[in-house]
């Protein structure tokens, strides 16, 4: 599996962004991104130079439209066509989503817990939701220094609610980025699991989102797979690992946590510490080590999968003098 | 001219969309649209900070309402938000969401301003939609106007 840098919450000049897209993805390059997604609000007008530009600086550029309503801001991804943002009423937005994935496209919430009108009118999600396993993903880390913004904390626990729930949905980054002004805050890089790696990058970052093989960080990259005690296969992020016929084999599993404090290197930094690495499933914490050594390394921790539904990794430690997480895998579901 | 309407909208029209149909009966090189609106701006101080008093108990959690409500001032001043999409008998020509009160823009054959699709000023039913996100002011005056330039071909 191919790890992929990506950023997928961007805007130009087409709707209110002071960039161009070329600027853009200049800048998305130099921080060590090989994928964006255009999500313009309400249009996809600044795309029209998309292939000369991807040609020009080799990133992958999705094709996206962030749905700017009045009831909540929606990314989309990765559609052949255009679907009318304007019909969505706090009623109907399954509408809007079952038309955005027969045009090929992938939908997540936005930011879904900053503040709404009047001060942003329908930046807050107030869509009713009848079934969150519709929507591909949740922006649960919105623009930078992420972690430790009250917003997307709430975003977060939304996510891990819906897991709970047993929803299978995606968990994602999205810098909403509007222009290029330099800022010291970390930045949050979303990394999408490429199966095939001769195939278009753009078609594969799709396929890796819709599938929640996701992995977010403000760093190091942060990977996840689940040896199965029952089937003796492991399973990666986005994956479901199968239900075993005898429940005392399927109980004893193993996670796999792969830690790579290689990647982007030199474009982000973290004092020199002692993380906290957790496995969490619905039943909390059930495994978790410190981590000294910033080599890339994997790490075993074994874990007791009974009753479990799904099961991610996540990194703790100081950035910025403040505790906080650090990098977090998108889940591997039980059957 | 296509269009030249005069609207005022209220905070009641917040949260819908307004659209103006027309019809162009013959092609054209060019089609402009000039919109604008006023205020921009909520002055009064007291009346945005009601606003917001009202927005933070809604949408923030009840354990940091305090301090949101310390840290107002971050919100303000309040704007009017209306925003211009464009359609053509055969659908979507584009949008600007952006918070200019005023803006100039244009659809043609091989261009078109930020946000708008380019590609031919055809025959047909076309409507421009004014997207009222908010309204925080007691009235806010709106004008647009729409008109072609130039037959096919020509310009
Ligand atoms: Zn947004
Ligand atoms: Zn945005």
């Amino acid at each position: 599996m191919k790890w992929v840098a990506s950023e997928l919450h961007t805007h130009t000049a087409h709707s209110d962004g002071k960039q161009t897209l070329p600027e853009l993805a200049r800048g998305a390059k130099k921080l060590g991104y090989d994928c964006i997604a255009l999500t313009d609000h309400n249009t996809m007008s600044g795309l029209a130079d998309k292939e000369a530009v991807e040609r020009e600086t080799g990133l992958a550029i999705l094709p996206g439209m962030e749905w700017t309503t009045f009831y909540g801001h929606m990314v989309t991804v990765g559609l052949r066509a255009f679907v009318d943002w304007r019909q969505a009423e706090p009623d109907n937005i399954r509408a809007g989503l079952t038309e955005i994935h027969r045009h090929g496209g992938v939908a997540g919430l936005a930011h879904p817990f900053r503040i709404g009108s009047p001060a942003c009118t329908g930046c807050y999600w107030e869509f009713e939701v009848e079934d969150w396993n519709e929507f591909d993903y949740i922006e649960v880390w919105s623009t930078t220094f992420a972690p430790i913004r009250p917003d997307n904390r709430r975003a977060y626990a939304l996510w891990t609610d819906r897991l709970n729930a047993g929803d299978r949905i995606a968990a994602t980054s999205g810098r909403d980025w509007h222009e290029q002004k330099a800022t010291d805050d970390p930045l949050s890089v979303t990394y999408l699991g490429i199966e095939d790696e001769q195939a278009p990058l753009a078609e594969q970052a799709l396929l890796a989102l819709r599938a929640g093989r996701v992995a977010v960080t403000l760093g190091p990259l942060l990977t996840l797979e689940i040896r199965s005690g029952a089937t003796g296969r492991t399973y990666g992020i986005g994956a479901v690992v199968p239900a075993a016929a005898d429940e005392g084999v399927s109980a004893s599993c193993t996670a796999l946590v792969s830690l790579q404090f290689s990647v982007r290197e030199g474009l982000w930094e973290l004092p020199p510490q002692s993380y906290r690495l957790a496995i969490w499933s619905n039943k909390g914490v059930v495994a978790e080590r410190r981590i000294e050594a910033t080599d890339d390394a994997t790490y075993s921790l074994d874990i007791d999968a009974g009753d479990t539904t799904w099961t991610r990794a996540e990194l703790w430690g100081v950035v910025k003098g403040i505790y906080t997480l650090i990098a977090f895998t998108n889940a591997i579901y039980f059957a | 001219m296509l269009l030249d309407i005069e609207k005022h909208v209220t905070p009641e029209h917040s949260r819908s969309h307004l659209r103006f149909p027309f019809r162009l009966e013959r092609p054209a090189a060019k089609l402009n649209i000039r919109f604008s609106y006023t205020p921009k701006v909520l002055e009064e101080d007291a009346v945005a900070r009601r606003l917001m008093e009202i927005s933070i108990e809604r949408y923030i959690e009840p354990e940091r309402q305090k301090a949101a409500l310390e840290n107002l001032e971050r919100y303000l001043p309040l704007q009017n938000l209306i925003t211009v999409s464009v359609d053509d008998a055969d659908g979507y020509r584009g949008a600007c969401h952006r918070h200019d009160p005023a803006q100039q823009l244009y659809l043609s054959e091989n261009g078109a301003s930020p946000g708008l699709i380019g590609g031919r000023i055809g025959v047909g039913d076309w409507a421009v939609t004014l997207s009222v996100h908010s309204v925080v002011t007691e009235s806010c005056a709106c004008r647009l106007e729409v008109w072609v330039s130039g037959e096919e071909g020509f310009e």
